[in-house]
Order: C-alpha cells, then structure tokens, then sequence
C-alpha cells in the first residue's frame, strides 16, 4: 500500500508549479518532502487533498484515486497556522473532528489524551486566542491526527517550535508511524528530516530532482563532509571562500564543511594549511542530507534570495494570466 | 468518478457551529434586546399617540353673516368631524373636535395665526343663491380633515337646497351618512377588498417591514461575509478546506448565520406581533375605546408569512453574494469597500418597495416584484398595499428561488477559489474569473 504521486503537473496561468512531480510514499513510513521554499511542495499536498486539481497525471492511494477516498483518509496540517481565535480548544477539536465524521464523544476523549500527551490538559476550556503560538501549533496538530487518518500531510510542521516541542512532535511521528500511519511531511529544515525520516524527495521548481531512501542517497551522492577544527576559530569565515566548499555550519568545537562532487577532502585540508591555519581536527564524516540537498538543487533549502529570481514552481510568485487572477491563487479548487 | 462530499451531516455541523458562535456572542444579546426594545415601541406607538391625540382638541370656528348657516354649519360639521369610531364606548370617548362660532373674520384669522384655533371655516352666500365654502389652515391641511371639511361643505349644501324647498314639504330628520372609501385597485384578503382603514394601516406596516427586511439582509449578510473572511484571514480556513468541501461551508455557514437571524429576527418580531394582535383590547383599556383605525391594524397572518418567506429569500439570494465577496478579501476590514455594490443593489430594491408603498407603484414596481434581487422587496410591498393575482406570486417566487439556486453555484466557485487567494487586491474581473473557472 502506498501513496503514489504519478506525473502530475499543476500550472498557475504560465508558471508551472509541478512538473511530471513522480514518486512513491511506502504505507506506515515518516517521508521528508524537501524543497525550498515556493518548489512545489504545499502544492504537491493540495492536489493529494483534491484541494487543487491536477491538470494531469494522479494520485493514488492503495491504487484509488485520492479524488475518490473519503476525506477522512486524511489529515492536513496546512503551512499557514490557524484556529478560531475565541472558539474553546477542546471544543474546535471536537468540530473538526466531527466534521470528519468521529462521533463527539470520541473526539473528546482522543482530544483529552492528546492535550495531555502535549503537556497542555490545562488549555482544553480555554480560547485558541489565550495559547501561545507553538501551544496553537500543538492543537493543530491534534486536530489533524484526530480522527485517526491512514495519511497524514504535515506541511512544515516544524517551523517555529521550541526544542522541547519539537522533541515532543518528534515523538508523536515516530508513535503514529508505529501505529501504521502514513506521513509525509514537507520541511527545509534537513536536520529535522534527517533525524526522522526513512526517505526522502527533493523537489526544485516542481520537478523531482532526488529520492529514495536516506541510505540510498547517501550512499549514491558525490557530496562530501569534512569536520574541520582550527585553532583559535570555530567558524573561521574564510573557509566559506575556499574552492569547493559548498556550505559549513557550526558543530562543537568545529565546523562541518560540504564540499562538492569530485572534490577531494585533502585538497580542501591543504588549502587551509596553506594558509596558515593550525588544525586540531580533521575527519571525512558521511554527506548530510543538506549536503546531498545542495549537490541536487543547487542551493540550500533556506536560500530565499535564488527564489526571487521567480522559480519556475515558486507558489508564491505572482503571475497574472490575463484573467485578473494572481496566480499566487490556488485556482480549479473541487 | 470523485468524492462524494454529501451535504449532511458536514453542513449541519458547520451551521450548528456559526449558530452558536452568533447567538452566544455579547454583541448578538446586546443587539437583539435593543432592537426588540424598539420593535415594541413601533408597535406601541400608534396607541401613544393616540393617546396624547386624545388629550387635545382641535378647535374649529365657523365664520358666517349669515347667522342660521353658520350654525346649521356648526351642527352638520360637528356630527361629521365628531363621528365616534366603530365599537367606541360613547361614556368615555372624547371628541376630537371643538366647533365653534365666530363673528369676526379677521380675529378669526389673528386666532389660527397665533395657533389658539386650528380652523377656519368660512361660509357666504353667493349673489346666486349657492354658497361659498372656505377653509382656511395655517399650514397645510391634513388629508383627514381636508376631507370633513369637504364632506361638511357638501352636507351644508343640500340642507341649505332642502331649506329651500316648497313649504309643506315633508323631510325627515338629517341623518349623517357614513363615509368610506374603496380603491378597485387596492389590496384583498382571501379575494375581497380590504377595507381604506386597512389600505392605511398596510401602508404603514409596509413602510416598517421593508425597513425591516433593508436593514436585517444587509447586516446579516455582513455577517456572513465577516464569518468567510475572518476564516480566511485567521488561516482556519487552510484546515476547515481539508475537513470540508466548499459547498458543504458555504451552505452551512448561510444556514447558520441565516437562522441566527432568524433568531433574532423571531425575538424581535414575536413580542412586537403579540402587541400588534392584542392592539385592540390594550387600546381599549388604555384609551377607553376599541383602537379601530389604528395603523396597525391590517396585520394578518398571511402578510407575516409572506415577510418571513420573502426575507428568508431575500437574505439567501444576497448571503450567498456576500460569501463569495468575504472569501475575496485577505482582511475583513476590506469588506466595507467590497460589500458597497451590494448595499447599492439592496437600496434599489429598497426604493422599489417604497415607490410601490406610495402609489401602488406603476409598470416600473410592477416588473421589479417579478426581478431578483429587487422582487422580495417589490412583491412584499404590493402583496401590502396592492391587489396581486396569485399566478403574479407564485412567478415572482419561481424567478426568485432559480436565482437563488444560480447564484449559490456562482458563490460557491467563487468561495473555493477565493478562499485559498491572499495578497491581492480584489476586482470585479478577478471575482467573475474565479467563478466562471471555479
């Protein structure tokens, strides 16, 4: 049983926000959509959804279209947070729910077992407006995990939580995948996906350009990443300049350097000896799934200023048609 | 083959929650008890005026040299003007007229001048034996007595003929006729003619239901469009388009916030009804007399099912319209400019209705009765103050409910498209395109 994104191609007015996007999501596996910002991803889900529809190619679940299977099939955690700001927590949870049809008094105890799972029981009576916002994350969270769906569309679920919230939802993906629950969630935060999924796609401007299972991308990708310590300096910010150093980040007591396909890590130590650094540490680790993204995309994930030049499948850029609808709209919705 | 999305019970849940949300909120209390507050006071103004009517007399004088007309005159207009009201108890009724003589025509004048008196009403004879009957107001003439003075000057003639008649001429004692008017074009209950009395108190009602009707469709279609753009803006919306399809929260969401209205609506209205049906015995008790003539008193049952039916057309003929306008904006604070055009439409309607209250309107208001979305205001107007065939009402309300059924699809391409749109400025262009795409 899987979820199958089958040549689907979605166009706003001229721009094409996916193109032939293909992939396999195996049943009861955590699955990282990665892309940047505006590459396909919240559009990908909305079409799984029926939100949007397709101008061709499918999806399927378990072989049926996902225009066919009830709503109840899915849950969504939309990227734009929202909740009825005077509505009682328990009581939107109870709505939403019911509107996927679970009886309310089901809802109401899965609710209370999940605000207390979350560490919010207290909130249940009060207004969504009182919480704060990683609180309102949570409930959200809930109320699309509520009603118990075979698949779960989580679109950035991540942004914005503290690291005690993140460790919680963390947890709740890893006890949902147990229980055989699908997910999928779309993230630019690569540490995240790597520490939970078990496979990936890459999507860049609507088109898939990697995927598979981490082992497999790791094991196939040409990116390299060399932990460097140099005394004196954590971070020097000379060594972003060097010749084949892709990306770097901080690590402890390091940096972590990514360096690209066909360069050699010795030649990268030789060039920082040459200038007369004097190194403490140097280590050839395995490629980061950040490493492997910015060999296959071109960019990192978080790389804002590359989108601007208007991405072929950014969903946010503005393309009038003629028709006098922005085509950052989501148009054709069933 | 796609999914089926059937319209309950997921309708039914949105409607019992946009139900809730409106007749809990303080705003929604406050609202209903100030308006019922008002209500009964229309419904009990026709009694307090007359009440306050009651305690004033209205003097009239009577000028004439010639002595036996004037007071023929006086007693002629004072069995007129005087007339008691049907079912009035004569113990305790007061008349509303002072009729009395005056010699000096020019003191007479000074008096209506200075206010003291209220009129004049002058006679003289002609060279040629018939009379000329003035009468003279300060400031215009009220129909009612315009009338009696017309009646009175009518009656004072054939006297004064009969008194010229050959002696030995046997004639009965003058009996006051009574005096009704009957319009052939005017409106009918259960097909006979309603009464002049009722004409008036159906004008009045008119005015107030149509008033009504403006006032309630605008608000709570306003509230509709708050509730669509307050999800959109909130971003509740992302979630609710996953659990929902559009047609399931559109219809739930008018559905709902249609019979919050009507809540309020039936809060507002059941008091003031139960005032106006017992009008009659609390006059009675307050004036001590039967309140025949007030200008309530052409309420029937079949005028308040036929507001109720043409205000719940009405309203979702335009909360549909305003949906789609409020899943159209990215603030709720846009609508004000937005929801204009809407405002626009419904004072054309408005002023149908009117124009019909006034003159029973020509071919004009006629065609307006039978045009959405004018035609719930139009049609109620006539079905008040005109006579309309049944074939007229039940074409009005065929044309009505297919608009109703056209624009709720419109609406709801409009709102799947609308409500996942942000950032930019909404256009007539954009909102045509988004429903013909859907």
């Amino acid at each position: 049983m899987t979820l199958t994104i089958d040549h689907v191609t979605k166009r706003f007015g001229t721009t094409v926000a996916l193109d032939e996007l293909t992939f396999d999501v195996p049943r009861g596996r955590i699955f990282g959509f990665l892309g940047a910002n505006g590459a396909g991803k919240t559009t990908t889900m909305r079409v799984c959804l029926g939100i949007l529809r397709a101008d061709a190619g499918e999806v399927r679940w378990d072989g049926t279209l996902t225009t066919e299977l009830p709503r109840h099939t899915w849950g969504y955690l939309p990227e734009e947070r929202g909740l009825y700001p005077r509505m009682a927590v328990l009581d939107q949870l109870v709505y939403f729910a019911s509107l996927y049809g679970q009886p309310p008094e089901t809802a109401r105890r899965e609710a209370r077992h999940w605000l207390a799972r979350f560490r919010i029981p207290e909130y249940a009576d009060r207004r969504a407006e009182e919480l704060s916002k990683g609180n309102q994350q949570k409930v959200q969270f809930i109320a699309a995990i509520l009603h118990g769906p075979d698949v779960l569309l989580m679109d950035e679920p991540f942004t914005g939580l503290d690291p005690v919230n993140l460790a919680l939802l963390r947890e709740a993906f890893v006890e949902l995948r147990d229980q055989g629950r699908t997910i999928l969630f779309s993230t630019h935060q690569m540490e995240a996906a790597e520490a939970l999924c078990e496979s990936v796609a890459i999507v860049d401007r609507g088109r898939l350009v990697a995927g598979g299972t981490l082992a497999e991308l790791k094991r196939t990708s040409g990116a390299r990443t060399v932990r460097l310590g140099v005394q004196g300096e954590t971070m020097p910010a000379w060594l972003g300049a060097l010749p084949g150093v892709l990306a770097m980040r901080p690590g402890a007591g390091f940096a972590e350097v990514e360096i690209a396909a066909g360069v050699e890590p010795r030649d990268v130590l030789a060039l920082v000896v040459a200038r007369g650094a004097s190194v403490t540490r140097f280590e050839v680790a395995e490629p980061s799934l950040e490493a492997i993204f910015i060999e296959r995309v071109g960019r990192p994930a978080d790389d804002v200023a590359t989108l601007a030049t208007g991405a072929a499948g950014d969903d946010d850029a503005a393309d009038d048609d003629g028709t006098g609808l922005d085509r950052r709209v989501i148009e054709g919705a069933a | 083959m796609t999914r089926r999305d059937p319209l309950l019970p997921n309708a039914g849940i949105v409607a019992r929650r946009e139900y809730r949300d409106r007749v809990r909120s303080p705003l929604f209390v406050a609202s209903t008890f100030i308006l019922m507050a008002l209500a009964l006071g229309v419904a009990l103004a026709p009694i307090a005026i007359r009440y306050l009517d009651r305690q004033t007399v209205d003097t009239i004088v009577v000028i004439s040299s010639d002595e036996d007309l004037a007071l023929r005159t006086i007693a002629v207009a004072d069995s007129i003007m005087n007339q008691p009201p049907p079912g009035a108890d004569p113990s305790t009724w007061a008349r509303p007229y002072a009729i009395e003589r005056g010699t000096d025509g020019s003191a007479a004048q000074a008096a209506l001048a200075s206010g003291r008196i209220d009129g004049v009403i002058s006679l003289e004879r002609n060279p040629d034996g018939g009379l000329a009957v003035e009468y003279l107001t300060y400031g215009p003439a009220d129909t009612v007595r315009l009338t009696n003075a017309g009646f009175t000057s009518m009656s004072v003639g054939i006297l004064d003929w009969t008194s010229s008649l050959p002696p030995g001429s046997q004639l009965g004692q003058f009996q006051t006729p009574e005096f009704t008017t009957r319009s052939l074009s005017g409106p009918t209950e259960g097909g006979q003619a309603v009464d002049a009395v009722q004409v008036a108190s159906r004008s009045f009602l008119g005015t107030v239901f149509i008033i009504l009707m403006f006032i309630t469709i605008l608000i709570y279609g306003m509230w509709v469009a708050t509730g669509v753009a307050t999800e959109k803006s909130s971003r509740v919306m992302e979630l609710m388009i996953s659990a929902a399809s559009p047609r399931q929260l559109l219809l739930g969401k008018v559905a709902g916030i249609g019979g919050a209205g009507l809540t309020q609506y039936a809060a507002i209205a059941i008091p003031a009804v139960l005032v106006l049906a017992f009008q009659e015995p609390i006059a009675g008790a307050i004036l001590g007399s039967a309140g025949a003539g007030l200008p309530t008193g052409g309420l029937t049952v079949g005028l308040l099912v036929a507001y109720g039916a043409f205000f719940l057309m009405g309203f979702a003929l335009f909360a549909f319209v305003y949906a789609a306008v409020g899943s159209f904006v990215s603030r709720p604070d846009d609508l004000q400019t937005l929801s204009l055009p809407l405002s626009l439409i419904a004072m054309a309607g408005y002023f149908s209705a009117l124009l019909v209250l006034l003159d029973g309107g020509g071919w004009l208001a006629r065609l307006a009765s039978f045009v959405p979305p004018l035609s719930p205001f139009a049609m109620l107007a006539r079905l008040m103050v005109s006579n309309v065939q049944p074939w007229e009402v039940v074409l009005s309300v065929a044309i009505l409910l297919a608009s109703i059924v056209l624009v709720a699809l419109f609406a709801i391409r409009v709102y799947a498209t609308g409500v996942l749109l942000y950032g930019q400025r909404p256009g007539l262009r954009a909102f045509i395109a988004a429903g013909r795409k859907g």
